[in-house]
């Protein structure tokens, strides 16, 4: 048996036709029937990814190994076909059930390390997972209502929400239920299909917490109530990464009516005039930077003028005004006897919700990661204490909402059991790290290694700190790219490399003062660069200084302005210096890895994926289409097979059409008119007329021979197709040249 | 139903005499010299700091193997095609070396075998009967956990 047929109906219908499609690509791919840069597009939308070796080298601490991996195949543009790489798996606004946990426990175990990972976009991932497994990966995810479609690439990535929505004291109103619909309706929307890099949404509930981080997002949708109407302060142009942009208000108010055809309009906007070629600089911030947002605003507003009504703009609200959690059990008072360690607990995991009784209990994940059993555990728990109300967050922990007080101290003792009772969330222990060189191909310094060192050291000693030391946060990344949000820290780091000698040395950046509270208010600035083995005492250097010359209730922010950066920098200045390897080799090791550093397996990034056009994509389509015609061919079903073959060109011909024409239907007639008209002079005729005949002659009956012979025309078709698209590029192209 | 995925657990009987972040260098040295037969060695990843998780992984092509807790066990899943008895192989290879190189020794009574394939359940316990030609006995616990069988059996 397979998990196709085990699970059967209970993966929705429409979901198990796209992993088929999936799995059929990959092995399409493997006979060579399918364009390396276009499956790498393919499978990163489906959210498998590569791993920092499937470069096929590995450095090994004295030598760059060529790895032999058992065929020569490549999954996409320098990436291994056998290399176990990693898989991204989308949760909405970090939402997820205790069924999903299970099943989530079940494929970390069997397809990947046992390690569920929790990413700052409130994703799973799972790494070291072959490429095969995927498509039953994504099985088993989408029978209890998870996809992992577009977790990567050139698409709407997971849509983020504060993980107390709902439950938060300052809220205007609970974003879950809107954050959730607005992620559906974009998900594999025609109109975000055509980007030139991914595009970032959050949404939060109040202006002054930390909440979703919209300011540091594409697009950030701030809860606001107006005249009693429910309705969003949009942002956009926000967004991290090597030179981090604060998002600019696009509205003040959008009440929620307009907030799905506003964002369909601005992605319209960002996918026609967004940049291309360029990938460094093909985010929505780049756009906005050059266009102005007043220009930007018109832009969207023109196109939400043209937008074809749809239903699903306003279907939901009577829903999403209803949408309420329900606890498993009545509120209550924290009263009885107490376990050891409990104060410390309570006093920075737990938050007291706005509904008596009630608390939000945050669990550490240490480097985000928990084994498979512990997420069996932990439904259970959920089960238990919170009803299933169970959330991720960007700090890379769980949150169960709704636990009645009068049970924190019996789930401390549950936590305890399983190993994840530990205290310190949101504080200094509560660390942030990418994946840096553990898994990721653009890693330049060991940010997880560094951020478990740091951990082991600030826990030894949490107790004794400062109060104004314990609340700051410290987060960083393996390069300048921010996966590990390291502007927005108090402390951040980021790695790169100095070389001495004739040796590299890993090193982080160290950037101060930045904002994690206002929703990613301000960004922190860098003051220079410390050998990785000298970050602990960095901050121990800078936490002291803050402890002894703060100002009253001074915020470590306006401490850092106060003293300039400057004054910041000779802080640090003299741990700037590396000693000669002879004297200290250690400076010349990461932390974690024993070996001497190199940078002799860094890759390129699969993070943005190439560029691939959306006539690409319908192009490998048709091409689908037309292999499946070959195999019911092959299988004697002549007249699926001539539907198939059809089929194959009425997708190319769309494709082209819908190059002019975004809106284009599908009905048959209409796309062959469409084409027809559109495309007279650019078609080579002859191969245009094997559409043109077959959709005016539909076969009574099809033989083997007729079926056979509309595979082959339907083929020569399809490479039509591809000239043609071709030439509309070079149109294109010279178009911008005048 | 993929009858190669299966895992292998050894006991490590002396236990504390490395802590787990001391075989990060031992597993890089594996992949310096590509030291377990048969097999692509990839990469090493630290998860010491999970309570009772992987501990520290090596990553190869054709399975994972690593030394966790809570008994400190050396643990080789494998991720490609091959017989029961192939696998058994190459989980004391690896054993072996880590004895050989380490003085990592290893409970020689019994061991564990499981299925890491949810789909897989009828005649397990024969198969590895035949494979090990040991004392087979399912190990009861929680029913979502991956189903798994003590062989009395010498390494």
């Amino acid at each position: 048996m397979t998990w196709k047929e085990k699970l059967g109906t209970q993966v929705p219908a429409e979901l198990g036709k796209e992993i088929d499609i999936y799995e059929m690509q990959i092995e399409l791919r493997k006979l060579g029937k399918i364009d390396e840069k276009l499956f790498a597009e393919t499978r990163l939308r489906r959210g498998a990814y590569g791993q920092r070796y499937d470069n096929a080298q590995r450095f090994d601490g004295f030598q760059t190994q060529h790895l032999k991996y058992p065929t020569s195949l490549t999954k996409g543009p320098d990436t291994a076909w056998d290399a176990p790489g990693m898989q991204r798996i989308k949760i909405p606004f970090g939402g997820v059930t205790p069924e999903q946990l299970e099943v989530l426990a079940d494929i970390a175990e069997e397809y990947a390390d046992n390690i569920l990972h929790v990413t700052t976009r409130q994703d799973f991932q799972l790494h070291f997972v072959h490429i095969e497994d995927t498509p039953d990966i994504m099985r088993r995810l989408a029978a209890v209502g998870i996809t992992t479609r577009e977790s990567c690439g050139n698409s709407v990535r997971n849509i983020t929400a504060c993980p107390i929505a709902g439950v938060c004291r300052t809220e205007a109103f609970d974003v879950t239920p809107y954050a959730k619909a607005l992620a559906y309706f974009l998900l594999g929307h025609p109109d975000t299909q055509d980007f030139g890099r991914k595009f970032k949404i959050a949404f939060s509930g109040c202006e002054c917490e930390a909440c979703g981080l919209v300011y540091m997002h594409d697009m950030g949708a701030l809860a606001q109530v107006k005249d009693g109407r429910r309705g969003f302060k949009l942002f956009v142009g926000g967004g991290l990464g090597a030179v981090p942009y604060q998002a600019k208000v696009f509205a003040d108010f959008v009440p929620v009516e307009e907030l799905f055809p506003v964002t369909q309009a601005m992605a319209r906007v960002f996918a026609r005039l967004g940049e291309k070629q360029n990938r460094a600089r093909a985010r929505i911030k780049f756009l906005i930077d050059k266009l102005g947002v007043p220009e930007f605003q018109r832009l969207v507003a023109e196109e939400r003028k043209i937008l074809p009504v749809d239903s699903r703009w306003t279907s939901y609200l009577a829903e999403a005004a209803a949408f309420q959690e329900t606890p498993v059990k009545p509120g209550g008072q924290l009263t009885g006897s107490q376990p050891s360690d409990f104060e410390a607990w309570l006093e920075t995991n737990v938050y007291r919700q706005r509904q008596a009784g009630y608390a939000t209990v945050t669990i550490s994940c240490p480097l985000g990661d928990i084994t498979a059993t512990q997420s069996r555990q932990l439904a259970d728990l959920a089960r238990k204490f919170c009803g299933g109300n169970v959330r991720t967050t960007v700090e890379q922990n769980f949150v169960f909402r709704w636990v009645s007080e009068t049970d924190l101290p019996e789930l401390y003792r549950g936590l305890q059991a399983i190993g994840l009772h530990e205290y310190g969330a949101g504080t200094i222990l509560d660390l942030t790290a990418c994946p840096g060189t553990d898994t990721c191909k653009l890693g330049i310094a060991a940010s997880r290694g560094l951020a478990r060192e740091l951990r082991t050291r600030l826990a030894g000693k949490f107790f004794t700190l400062d109060a104004a030391v314990k609340g700051l946060r410290i987060k960083m990344s393996g390069c300048f790219n921010s996966c590990g949000q390291h502007h927005i820290a108090d402390i951040g780091f980021y790695g790169n490399s100095r070389t001495i000698g004739n040796r590299k040395v890993p090193h982080f950046q160290v950037l101060l003062g930045g904002q994690w509270h206002n929703n990613a208010g301000s960004y922190g600035l860098a003051i220079g660069s410390v050998p990785a083995k000298n970050v602990p005492a960095v901050v121990d250097r800078i936490t002291e200084r803050f402890v002894r010359d703060r100002q009253g209730n001074e915020t470590f922010q306006t401490f850092i302005a106060r003293i300039g950066k400057a004054e910041s920098r000779k802080l640090i200045e003299d741990l700037m210096n590396v000693p000669a390897y002879e004297q200290a080799p250690e400076f010349y090791r990461d932390w974690g890895d024993p070996r001497e550093f190199a940078m002799g397996d860094i890759g390129m990034g699969e993070c943005a994926g190439a560029v691939v056009s959306a006539l690409q994509f319908e192009l490998g389509a048709a091409e689908r289409l037309n292999f499946e015609a070959q195999l019911a061919h092959e299988a004697g079903d002549f007249a699926k097979a001539d539907e198939l073959a059809y089929g194959s060109m009425l997708q190319a011909a769309r494709g082209l059409v819908h190059e002019q024409w975004l809106d284009v239907p599908t009905d048959p007639a209409t796309v062959v008119a469409e084409f027809k008209t559109r495309f007279a002079a650019l078609f080579q005729p002859a191969l245009a007329t094997y559409l043109f005949r077959r959709h005016e002659n539909a076969p009574g009956t099809s033989t083997g021979e007729s079926a056979h012979r509309l595979i082959e025309e339907a083929q020569l078709f399809i490479e039509g197709a591809h000239t043609c698209g071709d030439k509309l590029l070079q149109q294109k192209t010279a178009a911008l040249k005048k | 139903m993929e009858l190669h995925k299966f895992g292998i657990r050894f006991r490590i009987s002396n236990a504390p005499a490395k802590t787990l972040q001391e075989f990060i260098p031992v597993f890089h040295g594996w992949i310096q010299r590509q030291a377990l037969p048969g097999h692509l060695l990839v990469d090493v990843h630290d998860y010491s700091h999970v309570p009772n998780g992987p501990g520290i992984l090596l990553v190869a092509h054709e399975a994972n193997l690593n030394i966790g807790e809570p008994e400190r066990s050396l643990v080789y899943i494998r991720k490609q095609p091959a017989t029961l008895t192939e696998t058994l192989q190459a989980a004391r290879a690896a054993a072996k070396l880590l004895t050989d190189e380490q003085g990592v020794k290893f409970a020689t009574e019994q061991f564990e075998i499981f299925v890491n394939d949810r789909l897989v359940s009828d005649g397990v316990a024969g198969l590895i009967a035949e494979a090990t030609a040991g004392q087979v006995t399912h190990q009861s616990g929680d029913a979502r956990e991956r189903l798994t069988f003590v062989v009395k059996s010498p390494l």
